[in-house]
This record gives structure tokens, C-alpha cells and sequence, in this order.
């Protein structure tokens, strides 16, 4: 065959295997939303679950997802902002630092059920937090540690050395100039990294199962004390999450309409990411835009 | 022809060093270097690149500290400033600085000038107010830019960014001012405003200034010294230097024979 | 006057001591991050490390053995502990969807970054951003109740086995491997492409044997991190894979990996349990296997450097 023609057909196969893959995929976006969407309600997403009877909503598991995702980011912003901060601006080029940029790799590609298992044996059982939030928050911190401190360490190091002598030349303390010059200038890709990540915190299943928990106790939303066991704030009770409870439905199958909370609940989760992809390209945008005065 | 010829100005002395030495690693940039820098007047270090002259002048406010091992004396105030037990940043508060790109901050273009002073303790917006007016005027940038303080400082022009970037270093009320090619990045017309800008500004300033234009050494400096290879040859009135070079080397570069 | 500024010359100010407490600090969180990793690695390691040396199961007994019921003790007394079905089972998911996924992401990799329009890209990019966002739950949900009835269907018995695990994890590492791909395809200079059409060589011929050949090791390390993630995916598997601890016979038949084992099963073993350590084995090994492939990595990203890429 002359080459002309293999030319052709390459770029015909090329063509109808991306066509293949984009079709796939539109239609899986489209089973869940079409067959999630018809069961959403507001009733839906405010009303409690149902362990065996149908009808059920995902009350509490929505608010557990979003009280676990701030909690975790509370605690792992900090700490990555810490380390991202130490490997970018402190850290000598040498053995150590190639370490723990290893081991942030490392880190990063663990299976989230050995980073639950980890969290279960030592958080649940050693320190006998028990099944709960606490347990949930911390275990993601570790999976998502290694992810965010890359993220600003690379936000960091891609603003230009005229920056930081700019700033040193003042009579700024380094730490003053990564916090007053540097980190605003990379806000917008930090902010990018974060919601990003939200979305894999929101959706994660594997890491919890064993942490926070697969219960999901009744809540009372006007009780704001943090101690009480009914309280949404307390951190210390069992916590099944939205993407644990599909988890559950499908898999032990005791609930009656287990396929119908499932793909509502899946389309909540899909339309979540969903959100936090949009959010994660235009907060990014726009905080470029502002910074660069508008350009 | 002489081999080296380096004058003491009789000017009052402002910053000088005495044996100052750079290595990168285990390699030596710039031989020991002894030269003294007179009160309100432009110096202006000249020489190919890779001379030495960029490294002399980074190595005044220890901006070389983490980069390489800098060894002598570098005398300001009467205390030598080159030892691990001076406070760099207090130092750096003295001796200002302007890069060969504008960076600017990515802020308004008053809190590029109000950030630093700040941050050293002034905390007064009256006070402040001032002091981001007065180096703009000094930096003959108010006039432009005075409508457009909270503006981003990055939407300026190349030549207004650099400008913006002395005023930032004068906010700090220096005594000397290290000019690292500051017209480098500049087109002609904002070269001829930036030079004016520094003329002026020798009434108040202590200045020294990496060129590697040598019309511009003449037309803003007072003194230059010559510097080939880390080593400096030649230090005297500018005058001098460009019409009367008492050095080989010095001669065939200023007449234009490099090397 | 004078003296003043040669006194704060010498004293430490504001700055010096945020200098350090800044470095400090720092140093403290990234430190973290090396304890985090070595107690991850040393409590995993010695709860499963006990079958072993506590249990008395031979490790090659361990990784061979089909039979997995490790209440039970064999006829020398050590437990009945042969993981091999789901070492097995996880190995054949892992390269089965690979081997799929591969063609698919090259693909659309070589799309994106030689035929697409900038139109089309615009609309590629996002969409392979938001599935690689899909949570591993939602595939799971689908593989349960779309390809598993579906199989059933088809070829009779159950529906669930290796099959729909490996449709699932296809679309969940696709992804993956199409946007390291396509940085790795990006990666290439143009100038590479534009000296192969000059010497007359058609457009497949220049991505064919030039830019994919310089592509060839992110490409590779793409296809592992891919690998790395379908070895490592808990529950969708788990939810399609049927659970039941046999060496599997056909594409279709229930079995188990090591992943899907673990989930289902470490809640319902006592702690300190003959059962529980050899469930601890078997996070040893995924343990072990992340490292693997993270070891690779490193090594074909060193291969290709010196190559002089």
C-alpha cells in the first residue's frame, strides 16, 4: 500500500477511535443525568436516608461530604503550604530534598485504600478515634497532601528569581517576601490545585470506608453543639459520605430503590465535580486577569 | 601604559571595599577588588559580560550570599558589612536596588512603593501617602501615573515599570543606590528618561551602576572603573577613563577592540 | 546617627527572626511528610509481615497457593493462605486494561496535538479533565448496573468477573493516560516534525516514526502511572468483580483482587487475627506494587534522559 494511503487510513482510524471514546462518554454523562436527574428533588437532597425502605434521600450524606471536604482542606492547606513553601524557597539542592520530593511521589500514587487501611490502623484503632469525621478529615489529609504540596511547590517555583530579589533587595525577610510577594502572584494556580482537588476529596470513596465510616446516624440541624452526637458539627461521631453510600447501596443491597438513590446521588456527585471543574478554570481566570491588572 | 590604575577619589567616601573577592564553587568570578565610591555621585562599572562587574555590584547588599562565597571587605558606616553577624536586611534597607528587568510586584502601583516601608514599621497612611508621592516625583513618574495608584503595577510600560522599581528602592530612603543595568530592557526613549531620572537623582543618592553601554557611562557617570575577566584595570574619573585611559585594556575597549 | 546605624547593623531585627521561625516552620511541615510516608510504610510492613514470621505461612506458599482460607490450618498446620488467585486476578486487570486503554489514549493523544482544530481541543481538554474527576464510586455504579447484566446476558453465569472490571477501569485509567500522552506528545520540539515533512514524509510517517519515537518514554511512564492506578482502584472493581476467591477460569467468572479482598473483607476480621494479618499481607503487597511501579518510573525517566531526551 503506498504511503499516501496509509496516511489516510491512520488519520481515519485516529479520527474513529477519538469518535468512539467522545460517544462513550457523552452517554455515560448522559445515563447518569438522565436517569439520575428525574429523581432529584430538593425533597431529595434534604431528607434522610433510608437503610431497607425506599424513598430514601442523601440529607446527611451531602452534608457529611461537605463538612469531611472542608475539615480536610482546613488541615491539609496548612500543612502542603508548609512543605510547598520549605521544597520551593528553603530547601537546599541536595539528597534530602531529592528524598522528600521521592517521597511526595510516593505518596501521591498510593492506592487510596492503603492510605484508608493506614488511617483505619492507626487513627481508628491506635488512637481510638474510632469511625468518625476526625478519622475521615485526617486520612484525606494524606491522600491529599502530597497533591497540593506539589501544586504550590510548582505555583512557587514558576514565579521568576527577579521576584524574590525584588523583594530581598527591599530589606524583606525571605519568609516576607514569599508570603507578601510571591504567594499572591501564585494564587490563582494554588486556587486552581485546591478546587481541583476538592472535586477528588468529594468524590473519594476507598479512603473512607474504614475511616469515617459507613453509618450515617440520624441528624438534628438545629442542634450547634459541637459535643452532641446529633449534632452536624460534631467531629468525633461515624460519617458516611455521598460517595460512600452509593458504595454501600450497591454493594450490601438492602435498600429496595438502591439503583434509583444510587443514580441520583451519582449525578449529585458527577454535577459536583462538574461545578468544581467550571470553578477551578474561572476562579483561576479571573484572579490571573485581576493580577495582571487586567489584561 | 601602565597595567593597573585605580585612583582613590578625594571625594568624602561613602562605601568602599577593600580585597573583595567572589568564587562560584571553586571558581574565582572577580580577584580581590579594592575601590572606594564617592558620596552623590554615579559610578559607573563597565566591561564585557562575564567581567566580574555584575557580581562586584550584587556582592555590596549581599545579594550573593546564597549564590557564592564572597571574601574582604566591604566598608560602609565604619563597620565592614561583609561578616555573618550583620543584619542583611537591616543593610539592604541602606543600600537599595534596581535590576536589569523591571520587576515589579504584582500589586497596585502604590503598594509596590508603600509595601516594604510597611513592613520596616511605617504605619501611618498620611506618612505613607508621602513617601509613595515623593519617590514618584523622584522617580519622575508621578506626573504619570498619579490618577492610577490602585491600578495593577504590571499594566505599566516597560520604561514606567523600571522607573516604578527605582522609586521603590528610594522609598526606603537608601544612601546608595545599585543600578544593575537598569536601560537594558528599555527602548531609546525610555533609556533617555531613566538616565535624566538618574542625574537627578545623584543630589541625594550615592550611585553605582552596571553599564554595558559605554555612551551611557559618559552621559550619566562620574567615575567608572573597567573591569575584563573578574579583574578591575582601571578606576578614575569618568572623564579620564574615556579620553585619557592610562591601561591597554581599558583603551582598546573604550575605543571599541574587545579583547 | 552614625552609631545608630551601625548599631542595627550588628542587632537582629524583625526580620532576622522571621527569617528563621519562617525556615523553621517550614522545615517542620515538610519533615512531616518524610515521618507520614515512613509510618505508612512500617505499619503496613509489620502487621503484614506477621503471617510470616507470627503464623508460620511459607511466603512462597503465600504467593502460589490458590486455596485462600486462612482460619483453617493446612495438613502441616501453617494457615491456608495462597493469595495467588488474587495476585492473579489483579495482574490480569491491570494489563488487560492497559492493553485497552493504550490504543484509545495514544489515539486521542495524537488527535489533540496533530489534527485537532483548536475548536475540538477546547472541547477535548475539559472533557478529559472532568472524567478524570468521575469518582471511582460512579463507575462502579455503572459497571453494576449496566456491563455486569449485560455480561449476564451475553455469556450466561453470573455477569460479574474480570470483563466488566476491565471496561471499568478502562474508562477510569483512559484519562489518565491520554493527558500524560498528550504532554509527552507537546513535549516534542515542532522543529522535529517540520524536518520530517520537509524530507517528504507524510504526516503519519512523521508522527509515526519521529515524534512518537521522542515521545516514547513519557509515553511509557504514562502507561504505568495508568497501570499504577488500575492496580491500585479499590471499589469500582470491587463492585464488578464477583468477590469469590478463585483463580479465575474465563473472563467472566467471579473472582477477586487483592484490592476488592481487602475492602470487603478487613471489617469483618479481628484485629491480631490470623485471618486479619493475612489480610495485612495483601496491603503489603499493593503497598510493594505502588512502590514498583514508582521505581519504574524513575527508571525509564533516567532511560530517556540519556538518550537525550
Amino acid at each position: 500500500m503506498d504511503v499516501k494511503k496509509v496516511d489516510h487510513l491512520a488519520k481515519r482510524i485516529i479520527q474513529v477511535m477519538v469518535g468512539i471514546v467522545a460517544v462513550l462518554l457523552v452517554l455515560i454523562i448522559g445515563y447518569i443525568l438522565v436517569t439520575g436527574l428525574p429523581q432529584e428533588s430538593i425533597d431529595f437532597l434534604f431528607k434522610p436516608s433510608q437503610a431497607v425502605k425506599a424513598g430514601g434521600g442523601i440529607r446527611d450524606q451531602l452534608w457529611n461530604s461537605i463538612y469531611l471536604l472542608i475539615l480536610a482542606l482546613l488541615i491539609s492547606i496548612p500543612l502542603s503550604l508548609g512543605a510547598g513553601i520549605y521544597l520551593a524557597e528553603y530547601a537546599p539542592d541536595n539528597k534530602l530534598t531529592h528524598f522528600i520530593q521521592t517521597l511526595i511521589e510516593i505518596l501521591s500514587s498510593l492506592p487510596s485504600i492503603v492510605v484508608g487501611l493506614f488511617g483505619y490502623l492507626v487513627l481508628v484503632i491506635r488512637f481510638n478515634m474510632g469511625f468518625s469525621i476526625l478519622s475521615g478529615a485526617l486520612t484525606l489529609t494524606v491522600f491529599n497532601l502530597p497533591l497540593l504540596t506539589s501544586n504550590i511547590e510548582n505555583a512557587l517555583r514558576s514565579v521568576s528569581d527577579e521576584q524574590r530579589e525584588g523583594g530581598l533587595a527591599l530589606g524583606l525577610s525571605r519568609w516576607q517576601t514569599i508570603k507578601g510577594i510571591l504567594l499572591p502572584r501564585t494564587v490563582p494556580e494554588i486556587i486552581t490545585g485546591v478546587v481541583l482537588s476538592s472535586g477528588r476529596i468529594f468524590g473519594e470513596a476507598a479512603a473512607l470506608i474504614y475511616t469515617s465510616g459507613q453509618s450515617a446516624p440520624a441528624l438534628n440541624y438545629l442542634n450547634w453543639n459541637p459535643l452532641s452526637p446529633e449534632s452536624p458539627l460534631n467531629v468525633m461521631r461515624p460519617a458516611e459520605t455521598l460517595a460512600v453510600h452509593i458504595w454501600k447501596l450497591n454493594t450490601e443491597g438492602l435498600t429496595i430503590d438502591a439503583d434509583i438513590v444510587s443514580a441520583a446521588a451519582s449525578a449529585v456527585l458527577i454535577l459536583v465535580v462538574l461545578l468544581f471543574n467550571i470553578l477551578a478554570h474561572y476562579l483561576g481566570n479571573k484572579l490571573e486577569r485581576k493580577l495582571t491588572g487586567g489584561k | 601604559m601602565k597595567d593597573y590604575n585605580i585612583v582613590t577619589p578625594k571625594e568624602e567616601i561613602r562605601i568602599s571595599t577593600k580585597d573583595l573577592s567572589v568564587k562560584y564553587g571553586d571558581k574565582l568570578a572577580l580577584h580581590p577588588t579594592t575601590l572606594a565610591f564617592p558620596r552623590h555621585q554615579i559610578t559607573a562599572l563597565i566591561g564585557a559580560s562575564g567581567s566580574g562587574k555584575s557580581t562586584y555590584l550584587r556582592s555590596l547588599n549581599r545579594m550573593n550570599d546564597k549564590i557564592a562565597t564572597v571574601e574582604g571587605q566591604i566598608l560602609f558606616e565604619n563597620v565592614d558589612v561583609n561578616q555573618p553577624k550583620i543584619n542583611v536586611f537591616e543593610l539592604r534597607k541602606h543600600i537599595g536596588m534596581v535590576f536589569q528587568r523591571p520587576n515589579p510586584f504584582a500589586k497596585t502601583i502604590y503598594e509596590n512603593i508603600a509595601y516594604a516601608p510597611r513592613y520596616h514599621g511605617i504605619k501611618d497612611k498620611r506618612q505613607l501617602d508621602e513617601i509613595v508621592e515623593k519617590s514618584l516625583r523622584q522617580a519622575a513618574l508621578w506626573n504619570e501615573v498619579k490618577d492610577d495608584l490602585n491600578k495593577s503595577a504590571l499594566a505599566l510600560s516597560g520604561g514606567q515599570q523600571q522607573r516604578l522599581c527605582i522609586a521603590r528602592a528610594i522609598a526606603m530612603k537608601p544612601s546608595i543606590l545599585l543600578l544593575d543595568e537598569p536601560a537594558s530592557a528599555l527602548d531609546p526613549i525610555s533609556t533617555g528618561v531613566l538616565e535624566e531620572t538618574l542625574v537627578e537623582l545623584k543630589k541625594n543618592y550615592t550611585m553605582i551602576m552596571v553599564t554595558h553601554n559605554m555612551q551611557q557611562a559618559t552621559r550619566v557617570s562620574d567615575y567608572t572603573a573597567f573591569f575584563q575577566l573578574g579583574k578591575v584595570y582601571e578606576y578614575d574619573k569618568t572623564v579620564n577613563v574615556f579620553t585619557n585611559p592610562q591601561v591597554k585594556l581599558t583603551q582598546d575597549y573604550v575605543e571599541g577592540r574587545f579583547g | 546617627m552614625d552609631a545608630d546605624i551601625k548599631k542595627r547593623l550588628l542587632s537582629p531585627s524583625k526580620a532576622t527572626k522571621q527569617e528563621r521561625r519562617g525556615k523553621t516552620v517550614t522545615f517542620i511541615t515538610a519533615a512531616f511528610i518524610i515521618v507520614l510516608t515512613f509510618a505508612i510504610i512500617v505499619f503496613i510492613a509489620n502487621l503484614g509481615l506477621r503471617t510470616f514470621y507470627k503464623d508460620n505461612v511459607n511466603i512462597w506458599e503465600f504467593l502460589t497457593g490458590t486455596a485462600w482460607n486462612p482460619g483453617e490450618v493446612d495438613s502441616h498446620g501453617h494457615p491456608i493462605a495462597g493469595a495467588a488467585p488474587m495476585i492473579v486476578t489483579s495482574i490480569l486487570v491491570t494489563l488487560l486494561s492497559a492493553v485497552i486503554a493504550t490504543p484509545f489514549a495514544l489515539a486521542i493523544g495524537v488527535y489533540m496535538t496533530e489534527y485537532a482544530s483548536k475548536r475540538q481541543r477546547q472541547i477535548l481538554r475539559p472533557m478529559i479533565e472532568l472524567f478524570t474527576g468521575i469518582p471511582s464510586v460512579v463507575y462502579g455504579f455503572l459497571g453494576l448496573t449496566i456491563l455486569v447484566p449485560l455480561m449476564r446476558n451475553t455469556f450466561g453465569g453470573t455477569g460479574f468477573g474480570i470483563l466488566p472490571a476491565i471496561l471499568v477501569l478502562f474508562f477510569m485509567i483512559l484519562p489518565t493516560i491520554t493527558s500524560m500522552t498528550v504532554d509527552a506528545l507537546k513535549a516534542v520540539p515542532v522543529s522535529f516534525r517540520q524536518a520530517a515533512l520537509a524530507l517528504g514524509a507524510t504526516k503519519w510517517q512523521s508522527i509515526y516514526k519521529i515524534v512518537f519515537r521522542a515521545a516514547l518514554p513519557g509515553i511509557f511512564t504514562a502507561i504505568i502511572f495508568g497501570m499504577s492506578r488500575a492496580f491500585g482502584e479499590a471499589l469500582a472493581v470491587q463492585m464488578v468483580i464477583g468477590n469469590s476467591i478463585l483463580m479465575p477460569e474465563n473472563l467472566v467468572s467471579p473472582t477477586s483482587t487483592l484490592t476488592s479482598q481487602l475492602t470487603s473483607q478487613i471489617g469483618n476480621t479481628i484485629m491480631g487475627s490470623v485471618q486479619n494479618d493475612a489480610l495485612w499481607s495483601l496491603a503489603l503487597i499493593l503497598l510493594l506494587m505502588s512502590l514498583f511501579f514508582n521505581v519504574l518510573v524513575r527508571f525509564i525517566t533516567k532511560k530517556g534522559k540519556m538518550n537525550g531526551r
